[in-house]
């Protein structure tokens, strides 16, 4: 039911380390679609309040698409209280909408770009991760960038 | 002040020509009576500048942005090899496979990327002690006012190396060692015998500091290195707590930045 972790790739490459100036946060954005972004809609199965990254999965799809388990990643704890979240923010069976820049290989992973939460509060992911491009509700024009 | 210390505050030249300029243009509207802050209080929460918020945020009297930061200037021999690396690096971003750098496996950047306060950053002076605390990884160095640092022989190898400082007026000049060599800013290599020079002083306002940053290692740069950060001031910021305790991310067989789980239900 739940994603499962495999660390064997990382135990093996942990030494093998390329050092970079680091543009934005904990790894580039650039493996998420750089100008494609979706809305879902579904019921939260897990969120976790951990650093490097908050991590939402969420059992839904697009309006009238096929419902999967999506890992939808948020920026870290810090960023987030900055823009108005709180650890609590999220719970398991929570019934939410996001827009998110889904993962450019096709994993079922995307990075947030706004929320709607079940109580219907709106928030960013943050300023690194940048806006959403289109509305949480189709019929609405989102306002939601922010800051991190 | 050792030799190389000397050496260094003589080659920051037009770096600290352009950054006193922009705050000469604030001292014309700021006095002591106008601040809480002494000249030295660099202590207290900072962010980078321009922030996020963008420049200046609204206000008239912000500081303009540092310069651009060069190219660090390698030996012809290292700069070809830095240059086809980063020119990788870029294609791979591009294809939507960046590499996985050190902070893709929650290790912080040490010395001096963490004085870019991507995050914010905490400054306590505490006596002879000036402390930093870079709320990525929740870094920390520890600055010692009045020593000197040890010589790279005798400096174990750290990501934060060792700092001794002393101050010149207003301005801390704070001398860095003994930095790990695969502690790598911009992935640029560096010898066990790098020294890094800090001139960290307050723009007049006292709401704005200054980090006037130069790297010096002969085997592999053909001259100092240098570059200034900029920093905001950030009352009553809390700083936050960051330890990485559930990385998702890894390397692959290509060194590209990768999620390790099954997405598989």
């Amino acid at each position: 039911m739940s994603i499962q972790i495999r660390r064997c790739a990382l135990a093996a490459h942990a030494l093998a380390l390329v050092v970079a100036a680091p543009a934005l946060a904990h790894h580039s954005f650039a493996p998420y679609e750089p100008d494609r972004q979706i809305r879902l809609h579904g019921t939260v199965e897990k969120f976790t309040w951990q650093n490097p990254h908050v991590y939402i999965q969420l059992r839904g799809g697009e309006d009238g698409g096929e419902e999967q388990l999506w890992l939808i990643e948020c920026a870290n704890p810090g960023i987030l209280n900055r823009v108005g979240w709180k650890f609590n923010l999220v719970k398991e069976g929570d019934e939410i909408t996001v827009v998110v820049a889904p993962m450019r290989n096709g994993q079922p992973a995307a990075l947030l770009k706004a929320i709607r939460t079940a109580d219907g509060r709106v928030l960013s992911n943050g300023g690194p991760a940048g806006p959403a491009t289109i509305p949480l509700d189709p019929e609405e024009v989102t306002d939601a960038g922010g800051q991190g | 002040m050792s030799r190389a210390l000397r050496r260094s505050i003589g080659t920051l030249g037009v770096a600290v020509t352009l950054s006193w300029c922009a705050g000469a243009a604030l001292a014309q509207t700021s006095s002591d009576a106008e601040t809480q802050y002494g000249p030295r209080d660099i202590g207290g929460t900072w962010e980078r500048y321009p922030t996020l918020a963008g420049l200046g945020s609204g206000n008239n009297d912000a500081p303009p942005r540092p310069q651009p930061q060069p190219d660090p200037p390698l030996k012809p021999e290292y700069y070809a090899e830095w240059r086809k690396a980063q020119d990788e690096a870029a294609a791979m971003t591009a294809a939507g496979r960046p590499p996985a750098t050190n902070y893709t496996h929650c290790i912080g950047e040490g010395m001096p990327g963490m004085m870019m306060a991507m995050f914010p950053m905490e400054v306590l002076v505490t006596g002879d002690q000036v402390t930093v605390i870079q709320e990525a990884y929740n870094q920390v160095r520890r600055i010692y006012v009045g020593e000197e640092p040890p010589p790279p022989e005798d400096a174990e190898p750290r990501f934060a190396g060792h700092s001794g400082a002393h101050w010149e007026g207003d301005t801390l000049v704070v001398e860095t060692t003994g930095i790990k060599e695969y502690v790598r800013y911009r992935n640029v290599p560096h010898s066990a015998n790098m020294r890094i020079i800090e001139r960290i002083s307050l723009l007049p306002d006292r709401d704005y500091m200054q980090n006037e940053i130069t790297v010096i290692d002969p085997e592999y740069l053909t001259e100092p290195w240098e570059w200034t950060w900029m920093y905001k001031r950030w009352p009553g910021y809390k700083m936050q707590e960051y330890i990485c305790e559930n990385n998702l991310w890894g390397s692959d067989e290509d060194g590209a930045a990768t999620l390790t789980i099954d997405l598989d239900e």
